[in-house]
C-alpha cells in the first residue's frame, strides 16, 4: 500500500473519530468523548514511533554501510600519507635534476666562453697572416698558438660532450615523477568520490557551492584556468602597469 | 648600466636563484649575491652596498612583498631599485607591488630577453 493511500485511509478515519467525537459532546456522553480522545492520542502515539523507528533503521542502514566501507579508513590513514611521500619524492627528484643540469652548463659556459675568445683572437691573427702583415717571428708565435688552441679544444669539447651527455640524463626524472603524479591524481579521484559518497549517506543537503577559498597567495596559473583577476604572461603584465603609469 | 653594479638575489628555490645568476652573467653583471628569504636579505641590504635587488614574491619567512615594503621604509634602502621576479599573477598582488613601490615585475617562466628590457627599463628611469 503506497503512502499516500495509507496516508488517506488514517485521514479518514480520524475524520469518523472527530464526528464521533462531536456527536457525544452533543448527546452529553463525557465516558464516551474521552474514549474517542484516547483513540485519537493513540494513533498520533503510533505514527510518531513509526516514524522514529523508520529513523532508527536507516540510521542503523547507514552506520552498517559506512563500517564495512573500510576503503575510506584505508585511504585516510595509508593511502594519503604515501602519496604526501611519493609528492616529496617528486620535489626532491625535479630539484636534483635542475641541479645536476645547472652544474652541467655552468661548467660548460666558461669552456664555450673561452672557446669563443681564443678562436676570435686566432682567427684575426690568421687574417693578419693572409694579409702579409705578419713577419716570421709573429708567425712562429701564431703557429705555437694554433697548436697550443687545437690541443685543448680538443679536450675542452671532449668536456662538453661529457656535461652535454650529463645534462640529457638528468631529464630522466620525467618518466618517474609523470608515473608517480598519474597515482596520486587516481587516488584523488578516488578521494573525492569517496567524499561524495560520504555526503550521500550523510544526507547532507546541497548547498550552492562556495567558490574557491581566497589564497594569500595563488602561486604558478596552470594554462587555461587563468581567471578574470590573473593576468596572462609578461605582456599583461607590463600592460597593467604601464595602465598605472609605469 | 655598470656591469660591476652588486645585486642581491632572493629566492627560496636555489635552481631559480641559479639561473637567474647565470643569465646575469650572461648579461655581463658577475657581482651577485644570493639570500633565500626576506629575513635573510634585509640585514644583507642593510650591512652591504646594493645596487639592486631581485626578489621572488612567495617565500618562508619573509616574503617579497613585506621586503619590498621593508626597503622602502627604511631611510638608507628607499631608494634601492626592485625587481620582482615572481609566479604571482593576480591583477591585485601586481597592484600591490606597484603601490608598495616596486620599480618592475617579471612573471615566471620568464627569458633572458625580459630580464634584460626590465632592467635597462629600471636604470633608464633611475639615470634620467
Amino acid at each position: 500500500m503506497s503512502e499516500a493511500i495509507e496516508k488517506r485511509i488514517v485521514d479518514e478515519e480520524n475524520v469518523a473519530r472527530v464526528r464521533d467525537l462531536l456527536q457525544c459532546m452533543e448527546r452529553g456522553d463525557e465516558e464516551g468523548a474521552r474514549e474517542i480522545v484516547d483513540e485519537l492520542a493513540n494513533v498520533r502515539e503510533t505514527t510518531l514511533y513509526q516514524e522514529v523507528g523508520k529513523l532508527t533503521r536507516e540510521l542503523h542502514d547507514a552506520i552498517s554501510a559506512f563500517g564495512m566501507d573500510d576503503r575510506i579508513a584505508n585511504l585516510a590513514e595509508h593511502d594519503i600519507p604515501d602519496a604526501r611521500e611519493r609528492l616529496n619524492y617528486v620535489i626532491a627528484k625535479t630539484d636534483e635534476a635542475a641541479n645536476r643540469t645547472l652544474t652541467a652548463i655552468e661548467e660548460s659556459l666558461p669552456l664555450c666562453e673561452k672557446l669563443e675568445s681564443e678562436s676570435g683572437d686566432l682567427h684575426a691573427r690568421w687574417q693578419q697572416f693572409r694579409r702579409k702583415e705578419l713577419n716570421i717571428d709573429d708567425f712562429r708565435e701564431l703557429s705555437r698558438s694554433l697548436e697550443a688552441f687545437l690541443a685543448e679544444q680538443h679536450q675542452n669539447a671532449g668536456q662538453v660532450r661529457a656535461h652535454l651527455t650529463d645534462a640529457l640524463m638528468a631529464q630522466d626524472f620525467q618518466d618517474l615523477t609523470g608515473q608517480i603524479i598519474k597515482r596520486v591524481i587516481t587516488l584523488v579521484e578516488e578521494v573525492e568520490a569517496n567524499l561524495v559518497n560520504l555526503i550521500k549517506v550523510a544526507g547532507l543537503p546541497e548547498r550552492e557551492q562556495d567558490g574557491p577559498k581566497e589564497h594569500d597567495l595563488d602561486g604558478p596559473v596552470i594554462p587555461g584556468k587563468e581567471t578574470a583577476s590573473t593576468v596572462s604572461g609578461q605582456d599583461e603584465v607590463d600592460d597593467l602597469l604601464s595602465s598605472l603609469g609605469f | 648600466m655598470d656591469k660591476n653594479m652588486k645585486i642581491l638575489i632572493v629566492d627560496d628555490f636555489s635552481t631559480m636563484r641559479r639561473i637567474i645568476k647565470n643569465l646575469l652573467r650572461d648579461l655581463g653583471f658577475t657581482n651577485t649575491e644570493e639570500a633565500d628569504d626576506g629575513t635573510t636579505a634585509l640585514p644583507m641590504l642593510q650591512s652591504g652596498k646594493y645596487d639592486l635587488l631581485i626578489t621572488d614574491w612567495n617565500m618562508p619567512g619573509m616574503q617579497g612583498i613585506d621586503l619590498l615594503k621593508a626597503v622602502r621604509a627604511d631611510d638608507k634602502l628607499a631608494t634601492l631599485p626592485v625587481l620582482m621576479v615572481t609566479a604571482e599573477q593576480k591583477r591585485e598582488q601586481i597592484i600591490e607591488a606597484a603601490q608598495a613601490g616596486v620599480n618592475g615585475y617579471i612573471v615566471k617562466p620568464f627569458t633572458a630577453q625580459t630580464l634584460k628590457e626590465k632592467m635597462d627599463k629600471i636604470f633608464e628611469r633611475v639615470g634620467a
